[in-house]
């Protein structure tokens, strides 16, 4: 069977929708369990006498820990497959035992990290864990559903098929979106989220590493406080990031043939986006203005 | 005795560049590690190995795909057209991540962009030192950090094409691992494509801003050298795994 365009738009953009949801959900999970970058500050946080109630997972780099999630999801899903499972019921178990196997290394590494602070008395708070771990669960149940669905269309819907095997397939993507969500999310999480009390846009000295804010809009904050406010910006942003990266890095192909053209085509969509940061980057510096006057400037005022 | 003919030599040497183009990509991308991540660094908020391997592995994805296409392997440019789809996969993913980074800094931080290593951006010649904040090395992504970071992931992604190219037309002639080209020659570029991401985060140190850092021209020779030997290493293995010279 061969696809025609219309079928082969309608894929990628269901492709695209995939992606876009797994990458918004793994950046949640990494701000509901904290992980990668922006977990440096709540590990230094009861360094400098600030004990908090923030899950504290890193199990890895985001990228390796969702690239060993996904490819789980996907062993499994293929051996369902091969068993003669339907399509998404082996997707939907493969991405259960990938979750529920990272729950396990979420737990073991939030007890450890934990454990490893003692002398900072940081306590280890089981109420914490029980209501958070399967948040964290949750959020990577949809992640690797949709990585797994995603390389099962690539490798068995797809005319023709993905050369790559569909395990392969969903590790490539897993660890793409933890470096998209480390590389987007995160930010929001670490240089918003968790210094939330300064003042929008003041800019954050590296003095006030570890100072993170421990009070929610009511009483304690815990991470299920963090996950709501990432939920509103950094998320869907990040989502935006890895739906864009799976739908544009297939468009040109889809549509221009594997062509010379197609691949103009591709270098014209990244000079858009050049352009498009350069019109954030002005419109940026317009709205908030410089940090410094310009010494010429200040002589005169003198 | 091994016997090394040209044509194994030559898949070894391209092994070993691409490699090396992948490492030269490593010092290209701008990352500014944990201290970007809290907005206390110029560049995108992750580590090097990590963005650097993300977005080469999208090529990855792109250049296997367009590899498999049967009227692009009858096609006289072949491997420039693999090596081309590759480093559009590769821009795509890191133009993707920069431009939406940008609007976390933009409108989920509310800082402006700002360079630390220059005063004025080469490209735009717009001021950076007046928009860093204090107590940071500057902020964001400036225009001449998103410039660096696309030659970046396109030479990341002609390298990890290459390696793939050159590894699954091998593998596909061998007798033990024939019927799997794709999928050995697809794990084996991922492997090179770490250890020459890893090999320069160590000169890089955590942060750089691109090729107008200092730091590019400090540590980016003994990289590249340090990358040719390893990768060359890699490629002789590669040839052992898919049934020896």
């Amino acid at each position: 069977m061969v696809l025609d365009l219309t079928m082969s738009m309608a894929i990628l953009a269901f492709m695209g929708a995939l992606a876009t949801i797994a990458g918004c959900l793994e950046d949640l999970e990494s701000d509901v369990g904290s992980q990668s970058n922006p977990n440096s500050q709540v590990q230094l946080a009861p360094q400098m006498n600030l004990l908090h109630r923030i899950y504290n997972k890193a199990i890895s780099g985001e990228p390796i820990s969702n690239g060993f999630s996904a490819v789980i999801g996907g062993t499994v899903a293929t051996v369902l497959l091969n068993a003669k499972f339907f399509s998404l019921t082996a997707i939907a178990l493969g991405a259960l035992v990938a979750a529920l196997i990272y729950g396990i290394f979420a737990t073991t590494s939030y007890a450890g990290r934990v454990a490893s602070q003692s002398r900072f008395k940081q306590p280890l708070y089981m109420d914490i864990m029980r209501y958070t771990t399967p948040s964290i669960i949750a959020h990577n149940f949809i992640v690797c559903f949709c990585l797994v669905a995603l390389a099962y269309i690539q490798s068995q819907i797809l005319v023709p098929a993905h050369p790559f095997s569909i395990p392969f397939l969903a590790l490539i993507w897993g660890i793409s979106v933890g470096a998209i969500g480390s590389s987007v999310g995160d930010v929001h999480y670490g240089a918003e989220r968790e210094f939330q009390n300064r003042e929008f846009g003041c800019g954050l000295n590296t003095a006030l590493s570890g100072r993170i804010v421990r009070k929610a809009e009511s009483g304690l904050r815990n991470s299920i406080d963090n996950v709501w406010f990432c939920a509103k910006y950094g998320g869907p942003v990040t989502g935006i990031a890895l739906g864009l990266t799976v739908f544009l890095s297939s468009w040109p192909t889809t549509v221009f043939g594997y062509t010379w053209i197609a691949i103009g085509v591709g270098i014209v969509i990244v000079l858009v986006m050049m352009v498009m940061n350069r019109l954030l980057e002005v419109q940026v510096k317009n709205a908030y203005g410089p940090y410094k006057e310009e010494k010429n400037e200040k002589e005169a005022a003198a | 005795m091994v016997a090394l003919d040209p044509t194994t030599l030559m898949n070894i040497l391209y092994i070993a560049i691409s490699g090396t183009l992948v490492c030269i990509a490593v010092h290209f991308i701008p990352v500014g590690g944990a201290p970007a991540a809290m907005a206390q660094a110029t560049g995108i908020g992750t580590g090097t190995v990590e963005l650097a391997a993300g977005s080469g592995l999208v090529g990855l994805i792109t250049a296997s795909y367009m590899y498999s296409i049967p009227s692009v392997q009858q096609d006289p440019n072949v491997m420039a057209l693999v090596l081309a789809a590759g480093a559009m996969g590769s821009m795509i993913m890191l133009a993707s991540t920069m431009l939406t980074g940008s609007l976390i800094y933009a409108y989920g931080v509310g800082v402006p962009f700002a360079s630390a290593q220059v005063k004025k951006d080469p490209i735009t010649g717009a001021r950076q030192d007046l928009y860093m904040s204090k107590g940071t090395q500057g902020q964001g992504l400036p225009t001449i950090c998103f410039v660096s970071g696309i030659i970046g992931a396109a030479l990341g992604g002609i390298g990890g094409a290459l390696i793939y190219y050159v590894l699954v037309g091998i593998y596909a002639k061998s007798a033990i691992i024939g019927g799997s080209a794709a999928a050995v020659a697809g794990v084996f570029t991922m492997g090179v494509f770490y250890v020459n991401s890893v090999v320069p985060s160590y000169g890089v140190g955590g942060t750089i801003e691109g090729f107008h850092d200092p730091k590019f021209r400090r540590v980016l020779p003994k990289d590249a050298v340090t990358s040719f030997v390893v990768s060359a290493l890699c490629g002789i293995l590669a040839i052992l795994i898919g049934g020896g010279f």
